[in-house]
């Protein structure tokens, strides 16, 4: 079975937001809530400074506090590697997003709208009828796109209908998605290659989205 | 605050402690204090203080997690998964659901049997377990140092302990037992100062554990929420509950006036409230993105 991971070129990255908004966009994410964000930063001080852009979304631990922590098993580590909440299991304890260390969980207390007082979108409609209010959300890897590219037999991070919409997304090609159990597989050679780091490995989590400088 | 500022800088949790997370926050004292003064009150015989401790656990305690949940009516979906295994939620929840029921069963039935003593010894290690589990779900969280660490548990169980010793002490000296009181006040004054030296240890090792504890204990003691620490938590907490302690132990608790002793168990309690409060708000995450971004 394999791992699927995501790695990250810092380097590329533009800061842009488009993987912010596809990821918006692909999942009818409510007012509020964000499951991609890009942060930008500056380092250093004029006339010795840069701008640099760290993206971040749920690191998909191999071995996610927030499942651990999840009373009810909503909070699920499947075989493939994604961490995935079954919304209906979900008693709304917020146990899960206290416990994962990246904050990569947001609490859906209520829908807002985008544009107060002017209605919903069609795609806030969507979202009153895809999430629940009282539980507690997050990125998916874009499990729906995995399965679906995969019964067509497409291969996840190699053919963009098999892969999550902010790797497609990106302009810069900064994203990159694949098999981390499949030392062939583009992102294990990039990993290995530029000495890919993941995000505060001294919790024990064993991130699957890596970083490459 | 500026867009994703949160993310590299410490930032405190909230969800456990604004909003409705006000109401775990009482869930937690509440819970621990009940099962305190269930655990103290069966020490000494105590069948009204048993029932005192019980009703707050259940009533209050329970009735405040449950509230809190986004989906109260789902709360059964703990016990039909194997969430235990792992999540200190979980195994809270069924120790408080065992406390309550071997706890009712013990008050109903049990304490007119003379074979009650198997039940109230398995109450009692359900009641110790109940005081326990809080300190031990919040030391799971590793991305919150003043959290993660194992002398928390300790706190709890030694707080609870303390809250639940004050509560029945009262219960006692309101019904007139005071030769009981007495010996409950003497447990006090032990838990007394095992709180001290365990909130100092406490402290004292998070300050200099890592910066993200340096800074919530900052906070705790120098910045916003000082004033609630140096007099709700230190003041009339510790000190006032201390110079009664003291004053007791020279002059004999006779001595003292009841209605004195009742505003320092008050004051303990609230003490104990404000300083879980504290430890719940002041509870700061590393830094997502590393500094040097």
């Amino acid at each position: 079975m394999a791992r699927w991971g995501m790695a990250i070129d810092l380097v590329r990255c533009l800061g842009c937001q488009a993987c912010v908004i596809a990821c918006k966009q692909d999942h009818n994410i409510p007012s509020g809530v964000n499951w991609c964000r890009v942060i930008t930063g500056e380092i250093g001080t004029y006339p010795i400074a840069k701008l640099e852009s760290w993206p971040v979304l749920c690191n998909h631990c191999y071995e996610p506090k927030c499942v651990n922590a999840c009373p009810t098993g909503a909070s699920a580590h499947r075989e493939d590697g994604v961490v995935t909440i079954d919304y209906d299991k979900c008693v709304g304890c917020r146990y899960c997003l206290i416990a994962c260390p990246y904050q990569a969980r947001t609490y859906l207390s209520k829908f807002e709208q985008y544009f107060p007082g002017q209605g919903w979108l069609p795609s806030e409609e969507i979202a009153g009828k895809t999430y629940q209010t009282g539980v507690v959300v997050k990125c998916t890897f874009c499990t729906e796109r995995l399965e679906a590219g995969q019964k067509k037999g497409l291969n996840p991070g190699v053919d963009r209908e098999a892969t999550p919409a902010c790797v497609n997304i990106c302009p810069a090609e900064a994203r990159y998605f694949g098999d981390l159990d499949d030392p062939e597989s583009n992102i294990s050679r990039l990993i290995v290659e530029r000495g890919g780091i993941q995000n505060h490995p001294e919790y024990g989590t064993d991130p699957s989205v890596y970083y490459l400088r | 605050m500026k867009p994703y500022e949160w993310m590299v800088t410490y930032t405190p949790q909230t969800e456990w402690v604004e909003h409705r997370g006000i109401l775990l926050w009482l869930a937690f004292f509440f819970i621990e204090l009940g099962a305190g003064t269930f655990l103290i009150s069966s020490l000494f015989d105590n069948l009204p203080g048993m029932l005192t401790g019980w009703l707050i656990c259940a009533v209050l305690g329970g009735g405040a997690h449950l509230i809190y949940l986004g989906h109260p009516l789902r709360f059964w979906r703990i016990f039909i998964s194997s969430g235990w295994k792992t999540s200190w939620i979980s195994r809270g929840m069924y120790f408080v659901t065992l406390f309550l029921l071997l706890g009712i069963i013990y008050l109903i039935l049990g304490s007119q049997a003379n074979q009650a003593v198997p039940l109230l010894v398995a109450t009692n290690i359900m009641a110790f377990l109940v005081i326990i589990y809080g300190g031990f779900a919040m030391n799971f969280v590793n991305g919150i140092p003043l959290w993660n660490t194992a002398i928390l548990p300790i706190l709890y169980v030694v707080s609870g302990l303390w809250g639940g010793a004050g509560l029945t002490l009262v219960i006692t000296m309101a019904a007139g037992a005071t030769k009981i009181g007495m010996a409950v006040e003497e447990w006090t004054r032990l838990l007394l100062v095992g709180f001290i030296i365990l909130l100092a240890v406490y402290l004292v090792s998070i300050r200099y554990g890592s910066s993200a504890g340096k800074i919530s204990v900052r906070e705790m003691v120098r910045g916003k929420w000082a004033p609630l620490l140096w007099i709700m938590v230190i003041a009339l907490g510790i000190v006032l509950p201390l110079g009664v302690v003291i004053s007791s132990y020279t002059a004999g608790l006779t001595a003292i006036p009841v209605a004195l002793l009742y505003i320092a168990v008050f004051f303990e309690l609230t003490g104990d409230l404000a300083m879980r409060y504290l430890i719940l708000k002041c509870g700061f995450y590393n830094p997502l993105v590393p500094v040097h971004l």
